[in-house]
């Protein structure tokens, strides 16, 4: 994905996001890109003026996946018709055309990863619209985080894949910007003149070096022999069991469907869950299959360099670190992962 | 925050007599583990360290990043099929500790203190720490630490986030509630931090029926908000780590703070700064004035 011929290279005049946001309002094209909140957290917004974009942060708080995978987001609506007669209706439409400009290459490769599970054996069908509705414009990450680990798990601060096209910042001077699919040339199209083809012989920027802290590859061997290993009661003893790993996680999926109705209205809603809940594999008959915090910390692992691989043949984490970065006892994936590593590699 | 840095090579007075009390404490049986804290790479405060053995005691550290409060652990059966738990607390921690014992949900016995005075942790202290009444604490099986003068109580200060928020208009108050409750995407990280939320199924894990909407909508993220800040009233001592872990920043140390100083002014209270205080909530008294519930 990173070798795009340097045809599909083009120039960004200094003022391309006011352009691109005054013909993206005129096409009645939703934007949502970073913009600093009130108490300084950034996250992706609807905006109309580029005075609100933040151009220098690290990353939204709440990743990407939020766009097209809500926090919470109504199925159907009920109502009831009459006795015994329920009329059902279908839930909130999916929003109309959007782009998402400047999200990083880290979350938008989790979309990678997303549709791989979207698309398996039932295709879903709100997230299959916002994807299809959907344009994502990244910008390449020129100055990585103490927490940020994307070139342990195959991505890198300039990775193109699950973005339609990545914009290089230089500042706020003239920009490049790295066409990758057809949903990205049609952006190009809609900046006019503020883009013109790069020069003959203009190269991407290299990305920033990023110490590669464990292979996946070794992980994945261990995992393959250990669902039992003392490892993880070790690892699991401090855990608290709440669920703000998972939720900022940019590629974490799970969810949970529950009825909110009063007497004569409903709603079946769909919300995050996260497997270091303790319910979230309580069975009706009050069986647990995971009933303590050593099996679930070790499924988190699990799913995401293991069972994900095995299915998909790629592992379920970006290395954003939002999980290292947001832990409140500074549990850590990379130091469970680099001591697994270590433990392959006696 | 303050910033972790490396591993110092050398460990302060504080830091050796910990590891010394801690390791003598392991190796002649009064505990299976000792709790304290930790460096570890990539955190930037001190993590949760379970020493088992006087070798892995000395890896105990005590500096201004040891902000959690350990207390969280006490209840945990897979701490306790550790054995006995060795805890190391700060004034703040060990005022969890109190409620717990309070409330029996621990005894004096399955614990074994290590009482580490302290003036306050991070750089620039957290507000916790401005105000808080126990730099000293008392009744522990160790107490580590050079004194610390402990400042006399303030309330104006102890109050002033709160007196802030109450400065504003009603209208101001719930625009500002309203976009800090939105922000709640239901992790629970709040609940599971607090060492007072041991519950063994909260309110919103009870499903049939289903008491708090778990949707992370408005109405949802209000009813569990405000459930939870009730059910810490009278409770609640003021650690601030819910508030410290929320991922998204809602700042819920001003419901507590409010409750908190709702039950000073009301029953002359304060949680958590004795195991064997009357809490008013939890306390039956024949010659309570109050006859509302009779």
């Amino acid at each position: 994905m990173n070798d795009v011929s340097e045809t599909k290279l083009y120039r960004l005049e200094a003022d391309w996001l006011d352009a691109a946001l005054g013909a993206l309002e005129r096409d009645g094209v939703e934007v949502l890109a970073p913009v600093k909140d009130e108490d300084g957290s950034v996250n992706l917004a609807p905006v109309t003026a580029s005075s609100e974009v933040a151009t220098d942060y690290l990353n939204a708080l709440i990743p990407l996946k939020s766009v097209f995978m809500p926090r919470t987001e109504v199925l159907i609506e009920y109502e009831r018709a009459g006795v015994g007669d329920v009329e059902v209706l279908p839930g909130a439409a999916p929003a109309g055309q959007r782009v998402v400009l400047g999200c990083r290459p880290c979350d938008a490769r989790a979309l990678v990863m997303l549709d791989s599970v979207f698309n398996w054996d039932y295709e879903d069908v709100p997230y299959r619209a916002r994807r299809d509705s959907t344009t994502v414009v990244s910008w390449a990450c020129m100055d990585p985080g103490p927490h940020c680990f994307c070139t342990s798990v195959g991505g890198s601060p300039h990775s193109a894949e699950g973005s339609d096209a990545v914009v290089y910042l230089a500042g706020s001077g003239p920009a490049l910007l790295q066409v990758v699919t057809a949903k990205g040339a049609a952006f190009v199209e809609s900046l006019g003149d503020r883009a013109q083809p790069a020069a003959d012989g203009t190269a991407l920027p290299e990305p920033p070096e990023l110490e590669t802290k464990f292979d996946t590859g070794e992980i994945k061997t261990w995992l393959d022999e250990n669902f039992e290993s003392e490892l993880w009661e070790e690892v699991s003893l401090r855990c608290l069991g709440c669920g703000a790993c998972s939720f900022l996680c940019p590629t974490c999926h799970c969810f949970d469907i529950v009825d909110e109705s009063t007497w004569k209205h409903g709603e079946r809603r769909r919300n995050w869950d996260s497997c270091a809940f303790c319910q979230f594999t309580q069975h009706a008959s009050g069986h647990n299959p995971r009933p303590n915090q050593t099996t679930r910390c070790r499924q988190r692992v699990m799913h995401k360099f293991k069972y994900f691989p095995d299915r998909f043949e790629q592992v379920a984490c970006v290395g954003c670190g939002r999980c290292a970065q947001n832990c409140g006892v500074g549990q850590n994936l990379v130091s469970i992962l680099s001591r697994i590593q270590s433990e392959e590699k006696p | 925050m303050h910033r972790t840095g490396e591993n110092r090579m050398n460990a302060t007075p504080v830091e050796e007599s910990l590891r010394e009390a801690a390791a003598g404490a392991i190796a002649d049986g009064t505990v299976g583990v000792v709790i304290g804290y930790g460096h570890e790479a990539g955190s930037d405060v001190a993590t949760p360290l379970f020493a088992r053995t006087p070798e892995q005691a000395r890896g105990l550290v005590f500096d201004a990043t040891c902000v959690g409060n350990l207390a969280i652990y006490l209840p945990k059966p897979e701490v306790r099929a550790l054995g006995r738990t060795g805890l190391v607390v700060k004034g703040c921690d060990l005022r969890a500790v109190n409620v717990l014992l309070r409330e029996h949900v621990i005894e004096r016995e399955d614990v074994f203190l290590i009482g580490v005075r302290c003036a306050g942790v991070c750089e620039p202290p957290l507000h916790k720490c401005t105000v808080c009444p126990v730099h000293d604490p008392s009744g522990c099986d160790v107490t580590l630490g050079d004194s610390v003068e402990q400042p006399t109580a303030d309330a104006s200060r102890a109050n002033a986030l709160v007196a802030e928020m109450e400065a504003k208009s009603i209208e101001e108050r719930w625009e500002f509630w309203k976009r800090q409750m939105t922000k709640c995407v239901r992790c629970y990280a709040c609940r599971q931090v607090c060492p007072l939320c041991y519950c063994k199924r909260c309110i919103v894990e009870k499903t049939t029926p289903q008491w708090v909407e778990t949707s992370p909508h408005l109405r949802g993220n209000l009813a569990w908000n405000v459930v939870r800040a009730f059910h810490l009233t009278g409770r609640c001592v003021g650690c601030g780590e819910c508030e410290r872990v929320c991922p998204v920043d809602i700042p819920l140390g001003l419901l507590n703070q409010k409750m908190a100083g709702l039950m000073e002014q009301w029953f002359d209270f304060q949680s958590g700064l004795a195991p064997d205080e009357q809490a008013p909530f939890t306390t039956w008294d024949p010659n309570d004035p109050e006859e509302g519930i009779l």
